[in-house]
C-alpha cells in the first residue's frame, strides 16, 4: 500500500516535470479556415494534356525503344 | 506571396532534377558496380549530380525574372536548355577524358531533339506545376 503511494507520487512528480519542460502551445488553432481552400482545390479541373504533347511523348518513347543507346546519354544530361 | 521570388524560382527549378538524380545515381551505380561496366562513369558523375540541377534552378530563375513577365512559354524555354547542356556535358566528359562511345556521338542528331522534347514536357508539366504552387510566373 505504501509502495503504491510512493509510485503514485513519483508519477505525479514526473508528470509535473514533463509539463514544466514542454512549453505550452502559443496558438493551437489555425489562423484561418483551410477547408474552403481545400474545396476550391478539389473543384479545380484536372490538368489537361493536349494531344500534341501525348504525340511528342509517344514519339520520344518510340525513339528510345529504337535507340536505347541514347538512354544513358539522356540520363547524363538530366 | 511576393517575398523571395528568386529563391522560390531557383528552388522550384532545382527540385525536379534533384528527384530524378536518385534514379540516375542508382542506375549509374548499378551499371558500374553490379554489372561491372568497364567505363569509369564516376569520373563524369559530377555533371548530373552537381551541375545540371543548379543549371535548372538558374534557368528557372532566369525565366521568372525575364521571361515570365513577357508570357513566354515555360515548356519552350525549358526545351531550349539541352542546347546549352549538351555541349557542356560533352566538354566536361572530354576534359575528364571520359571515353564516349562513338555510336552515341553518331546518334547526337537524334538524341538532341529527343532531349529537347523531354525537357519541354518536364518543364511544362513538372516545373510548371511547382512554379504555380509557389506563385511564380
Amino acid at each position: 500500500m505504501r509502495g503504491n503511494q510512493s509510485n503514485q507520487d513519483t508519477f505525479d512528480d514526473l508528470r509535473e516535470e514533463l509539463r514544466g519542460a514542454l512549453s505550452p502551445l502559443g496558438r493551437p488553432e489555425l489562423r484561418r479556415d483551410l477547408w474552403p481552400l481545400m474545396l476550391r482545390r478539389l473543384e479545380k479541373p484536372p490538368v489537361g494534356v493536349p494531344w500534341f504533347d501525348w504525340t511528342l511523348l509517344a514519339l520520344t518513347g518510340a525513339a528510345l525503344v529504337f535507340f536505347p543507346v541514347l538512354i544513358p546519354a539522356l540520363l547524363y544530361h538530366l | 506571396m511576393n517575398r523571395h521570388t528568386y529563391l522560390r524560382a531557383y528552388l522550384a527549378g532545382i527540385a525536379v532534377p534533384t528527384v530524378f538524380l536518385v534514379i540516375v545515381a542508382a542506375v549509374f551505380t548499378l551499371v558500374r558496380y553490379v554489372y561491372n561496366f568497364p567505363i569509369p562513369i564516376e569520373r563524369v558523375l559530377v555533371f548530373p549530380m552537381a551541375f545540371v540541377p543548379n543549371v535548372w534552378g538558374l534557368w528557372n530563375l532566369l525565366y521568372a525574372v525575364f521571361f515570365a513577365p513577357r508570357h513566354v512559354s515555360l515548356g519552350i524555354f525549358g526545351g531550349l536548355l539541352p542546347l546549352l547542356l549538351a555541349p557542356l556535358g560533352y566538354t566536361v566528359a572530354h576534359l575528364l577524358q571520359f571515353p564516349i562511345p562513338p555510336h552515341v556521338l553518331q546518334l547526337a542528331p537524334i538524341g538532341l531533339p529527343i532531349g529537347m522534347i523531354l525537357y519541354y514536357l518536364a518543364w511544362k508539366y513538372l516545373v510548371g506545376s511547382l512554379n504555380a504552387e509557389l506563385g511564380i510566373g
